[in-house]
């Protein structure tokens, strides 16, 4: 099976902030994992342990200073131009905050139509459709079409920033917190159909977030990040069940110890 | 402490009354961490807000009980109330970066609390901020009157809006969403810190939050809103693990460790009902897995071993 994602060894280094500043210690202390095909991998750990680092280095966003990243078996630090753009095709990509990452000023439909035409399809009488079966797929009627982002409560916009991830078919969806900004009721209609998008299409995903029990529910395998490395990792059942790290037991036996 | 029965908030608009609160009975015991539990719309800020005295002009409050302490409250709710916020009743917001004022140090940002609050002479006032923010765990407070917010973590500054809320001499606190916007390990000490308080100082806390963990971790009791209307109170563990309100039950179910891994979680069909529909029977019964025509009429109240709930289904 191939991998999807393959990290290796990955060294992130910020610049320093000032002339005469030292340079900070680094954000990745030489991360390896793998996403394979079709898996979904958890990514869990607390502000500054280093999981947007890795995230953003992953989507090309940042330089790494040493170590390997590929998708798809490509290393997109090789790539630049069409050919780069192209290659990102293949990741979806989720936001935290639906109300950020979707433009209030547009439709539903001009949000989903975005990343077509973007590629180069074209304006035709085909689109509309196509847009209503994306929005389908992520459980929204078609009367959304003509709507404005702000007009959805969260859980519909999440849903709408689902169905624009998956536009350009992608083979991996990288999800940044994807539910911490909803409700609990919420949360559990999104991780549902999270779970029915990676049946149906056998999308690898990477999903990140603070919350181990939200993560473990979805994901076959999880990493632990604290301070810039991999601490812990495993199968969801084993890690959850048999946690090695203090740290990780920290993350899991905070409440819900009912009583 | 606190004893509140059929509270309602109503605000005026153009397209007729809103009803932000519709029914809350609340009530706290001295010394008792309570927690409040609901989804976004279901009225927990805008308790917040009544019991702050900070409700917007025009809204009209109503009471069939409201009493603080030995004070009844319940004819001039509003206006009461915000003689109190500051005195009796203090705030812990969620975010405590945006709590503090970002240009000024925290020992000037604690010396404006004491002294509008104390009075007290200068050195007296700096060595009773120095004792409450070492009540609150933080380490080297001398050293810290120097610093400004963006200086602390999160969890130091939560600290510091913690011991400003104590240097006003409050005894009742509401802290709202305190460890949202922390790391779950640091929020886990904030929250232990409360603890901690309200044996030593004798506080009793409203702890608003969506997060069952944050209940299970912290609470004694809570109370469960849903469209403005408390539907279930009880002390946390039987809430817990023994919800009555069908609500409650759906809520505790769409928790990602309430199904086994990778299972389908349940979830609930519909949305909260409008704030400004009229809601003449059970408020939740569109949305209820055991709705029946009886639901259409106003539901009893239930009680059984010191938890309480509304619902027309028979105990079983």
């Amino acid at each position: 099976m191939t991998d999807v994602v393959s990290v290796e060894n990955l060294v992130i280094r910020y610049p320093a902030r000032g002339l005469f500043t030292a340079r900070p210690a680094p954000a990745l202390r030489g991360v390896s994992l793998t996403v394979s095909s079709g898996e979904t991998l958890g990514l869990v750990g607390e502000s500054g342990s280093g999981k947007s680092s890795l995230l953003r280095a992953i989507l090309g966003l940042i330089p790494a200073e040493s170590g390997a990243i590929r998708i798809l078996g490509q290393d997109w630090s090789q790539l630049d131009g069409a050919a780069l753009r192209r290659a990102r095709q293949a990741v979806g990509v989720v936001a935290q905050n639906p109300f950020l990452s979707l433009s209030p000023r547009l439709s539903v439909a001009e949000i989903l139509a975005e990343p077509l035409l973007a590629r180069g399809d074209a304006h035709d009488a085909t689109l509309h459709d196509r847009c209503a079966a994306l929005l389908a797929r992520c459980g929204l009627p078609g009367d959304f079409l003509p709507r404005r982002a702000r007009a959805l409560s969260g859980g519909q916009a999440q849903r709408v920033a689902i169905a624009r991830a998956l536009a350009l078919e992608p083979k991996l969806m990288v999800l940044d917190e994807p539910t911490s900004a909803l409700d609990v009721s919420v949360q559990a209609q999104i991780l549902n159909l999270l779970a029915d998008l990676k049946a149906e299409m056998g999308l690898s995903m990477l999903f990140v977030t603070h919350n181990l029990k939200v993560v473990a529910h979805v994901a076959d395998r999880l990493a632990v990040m604290r301070r810039g490395e991999i601490i812990e990792t495993g199968t969801s059942a084993d890690l959850i069940e048999h946690p090695q790290q203090d740290y990780t037991r920290d993350l899991l036996g905070f409440g819900l110890r009912r009583r | 402490m606190l004893d509140i029965a059929a509270l309602s908030v109503t605000l005026p608009s153009k397209s007729g009354p809103i009803h932000v609160l519709r029914r809350i009975d609340l009530r706290l015991a001295k010394g008792e961490i309570h927690g409040m539990i609901g989804e976004s719309g279901c009225g927990k800020t805008m308790t917040a807000l009544t019991l702050l005295g900070l409700l917007p002009e025009g809204a009209s409050v109503r009471a069939e009980r409201f009493r603080f302490g030995t004070l009844d409250l319940s004819r001039h709710v509003a206006s009461d109330l915000s003689a109190l916020r500051g005195r009796r009743i203090a705030l812990i917001s969620q975010d405590p970066a945006a709590a503090l004022n970002p240009v000024l140090t925290i020992g000037r940002q604690m010396d404006d609390v004491i002294r509008s609050h104390h009075g007290l002479a200068k050195g007296a006032r700096r060595s009773m901020a120095v004792e409450i923010l070492l009540a609150t765990g933080l380490p080297e407070p001398e050293k810290l009157l120097k610093l400004y917010p963006h200086q602390l973590s999160g969890g130091m500054q939560q600290r510091v809006v913690i011991a400003q809320a104590l240097a006003t001499g409050a005894d009742f606190l509401i802290a709202d969403e305190p460890t949202t916007a922390l790391d779950v390990t640091v929020g886990a000490q904030v929250l232990k810190l409360l603890r901690q308080l309200v044996e030593t100082r004798g506080l009793t806390v409203l702890m608003i939050t969506h997060d069952m963990d944050v209940v299970a971790a912290s609470c004694d009791r809570a109370t469960v809103l849903y469209a403005g209307i408390s539907v279930e109170e009880g002390p946390v563990g039987r809430l817990l693990s023994a919800p009555r309100h069908p609500y409650t039950q759906a809520l505790l179910a769409a928790l990602p460790d309430a199904a086994p891994h990778g299972a389908r979680l349940a979830t609930v069909e519909g949305s909260i009902p409008p704030p400004t529909a009229a809601l003449p029977g059970c408020a939740f019964a569109a949305r209820c897995p055991f709705a029946m025509p009886v639901c259409a009429s106003p539901p009893p109240l239930r009680q059984e071993a010191g938890h309480s709930w509304i619902c027309h289904l028979e105990p079983t």
